[in-house]
């Protein structure tokens, strides 16, 4: 973006926005000028470092403890958010989590909770951030290349974010006479702790993440990069997409080869 | 209520088994509790004390033995803090 503060003044929630990606759009926002609301589910000390990161960027953060899973607990932060600051200009829908099993393994527990934390907490969260959002605002989803491409154990998750990518294309088009701009990011692989996680188990096929068309994996600020362009003005005209960015991976079932020491 | 009491009921409420099937030996195996009780067991210990419980730590804890003596030292570092 051209002006670095372009999100001088804005409000902006990121459900967990502590850890990995989401700790980058947190800090990308505030760089931007944006006072940030983190939402964590855990770890507090994470979230307070998070908090103390971007106030050295000289705006105000807060933290809220809440699993966006519980329609009470996304009540309770919101209540919180409206007495705290009175509105919200940005919302992004970034806490995911999920249960690791084949279609055949899942549990209707384990499917429950995977889309209530990934699809239904959208939802919750929108409906809300509408009430606080009178002079229109900005939403993004962070969904990934499991919601279209078929990835080992990752059935629940892949299906949430199917989930949320459509539930993106409809608030978008609903949310769009009040001036809210609706958008979402299907990442390819990220460099994140929870990608170890994913990959921990040798035994399963591992995807070839390593290599991408583009040369390097893709991290968690260049999602925070393109958080940030979407919630600029100078995005209002892109209404409901889902924007890829994966380094040109998922253009081609071929993995490119690695480069030499050369870079060639 | 002691750390072993609220984890019996903690433990047994998740995954669903008589409290009469937890004991110091009891493994989370035993209890076929999956990767879902096991992070909502942690949660509520973690509202419960208000202490944060580091997830590669509990690669340590072989039953719920260590896990009540893991719990009790965490408080007791939260109590040093303070």
């Amino acid at each position: 973006m051209g002006n670095e503060k372009a999100l001088k003044g804005k409000v902006a929630l990121i459900t967990g926005g502590s850890r990995g990606i989401g700790r980058a759009i947190t800090l990308k926002l505030a760089e931007a000028g944006a006072d940030v609301i983190i939402n964590f589910f855990r770890k507090r000390s994470t979230a307070e470092s998070a908090a103390q990161e971007a106030r050295a960027k000289g705006v105000e953060a807060h933290i809220i403890k809440a699993n966006v899973g519980e329609p009470e607990q996304v009540e309770d932060m919101f209540d919180e958010i409206e007495s705290q600051f009175g509105r919200l200009d940005i919302l992004i829908n970034n806490a995911a989590s999920g249960v690791a099993r084949s279609a055949l393994d899942l549990d209707d527990r384990g499917w429950d909770w995977t889309m209530d934390i990934n699809a239904r907490a959208f939802l919750l969260c929108a409906r809300r951030a509408v009430r606080l959002m009178k002079s229109g605002g900005k939403m993004v989803s962070i969904s990934s290349l499991g919601s279209r491409l078929v990835l080992p154990i990752y059935t629940a998750v892949g299906v949430s974010k199917a989930a949320l990518e459509a539930l993106t294309r409809y608030l978008a088009v609903e949310l769009a006479p009040r001036g809210i701009c609706v958008n979402g990011i299907a990442a390819g692989a990220v460099e994140t702790e929870a990608l170890k996680l994913y990959t921990a188990d040798p035994n399963l096929p591992q995807p070839a993440w390593q290599t991408t068309p583009a040369g390097r994996m893709v991290q968690p600020e260049d999602i925070a990069n393109l958080v940030a362009f979407l919630c600029s003005e100078q995005s209002d005209m892109i209404r409901g997409q889902i924007i890829v960015i994966d380094g040109g991976v998922s253009l081609t079932p071929v993995s490119p080869a690695k480069k030499n020491d050369q870079g060639e | 209520m002691s750390v072993e009491e609220t984890l019996r009921k903690i433990v047994t409420r998740v995954t669903r088994k008589p409290e009469s099937a937890f004991t110091p030996q009891t493994t989370f195996e035993d209890l076929d509790a999956d990767s879902l009780d096991i992070v909502q067991v942690l949660v509520a210990l973690e509202d419960t004390y208000d202490i944060e419980i580091q997830d590669e730590e509990l690669q340590e804890i072989k039953n719920m033995g260590d896990f009540i003596a893991y719990v009790e030292c965490k408080i007791g570092e939260k109590g040093k803090q303070a």
